[in-house]
């Protein structure tokens, strides 16, 4: 039990690490695609001198359609350690068999989802703008990530299972 | 509810308080009167069984069925 606890409390320290530093990561990136139109002169400055061949107002729009990718990747992901961090500490209360875990389960499954599909936008940027160079997101698709979305969502039903018997149980004398 | 507990009339017959069953039947106070009130939702076969035992009754004593009122 000792054992448990150490593991769930490590695990809300890992996620509100994660929060923090995907909020971060949040705030430079939206500062980063404000930038590109308060002083666009910097960055086709940091393009050229990383690769003088290329054309540098595609390159440049590029990097902010990379960056709109970032900011909604970065919002799904703090959604996601919201509700992950709920879920902790209610495993920490030892009851995580409650209705709200199903909810935040399921919220976690889409977020997952949407965040496989955003790959799809990410394949599109490294196929059509060679001009992003190494900056370009691989886009592959992952099997693993596929896998964990639909293992979240058939989590989610368990745990909806798991808080209607807990509910019976509440009220069995 | 269509199922009615009547725990109290056979306490009463017994001259036993709710503590005292539910020391005898090692069952919590809170857990009893859940049943007395009729706000359980399922009781088990060994929480009947301890109970009968100890009120010497049957559970035809402590539960009866009434039929709720058709709407109308």
């Amino acid at each position: 039990m000792r054992q448990r606890d150490h593991l769930v409390r490590s695990a809300a320290i890992i996620v509100q690490i994660g929060g923090i530093a995907n909020r971060l990561f949040l705030v430079a990136v939206v500062t980063g695609l404000a930038a590109t139109w308060l002083v666009p002169g910097f960055f086709n400055g940091l393009l050229a001198e990383a690769n003088a061949a290329v054309d540098v107002s595609d390159a440049l729009f590029g990097t902010r359609l990379l960056m709109m990718i970032g900011i909604v990747m970065a919002i799904v992901i703090d959604r996601m350690l919201v509700s992950m961090s709920a879920v902790i500490s209610s495993a920490a209360n030892g009851d995580p068999f409650v209705p709200d875990n199903a909810r935040r389960i399921r919220a976690i499954g889409w977020a997952l989802l949407t965040l496989q599909l955003l790959d799809i936008p990410c394949a599109l940027l490294a196929r059509f703008w060679p001009s992003l160079g190494s900056a370009a997101p691989s886009g592959d698709v992952s099997l693993g990530g596929w896998a964990a979305t639909l293992m979240v969502f058939v989590l989610a039903r368990v745990f909806t299972a798991g808080s209607v018997m807990r509910e019976d149980l509440a009220g069995t004398v | 509810m269509a199922i009615i507990v009547h725990l109290d009339r056979a306490l009463a017959r017994r001259r036993m308080s709710l503590t005292d069953l539910s020391q005898a039947v090692d069952i919590t106070l809170a857990n009893l009167s859940i049943l007395k009130t009729g706000k359980a939702k399922a009781v088990r076969f060994s929480t009947l069984e301890a109970i009968c035992a100890v009120l010497g009754c049957q559970p035809g004593d402590i539960l009866s069925y009434q039929p709720d009122d058709e709407p109308g």
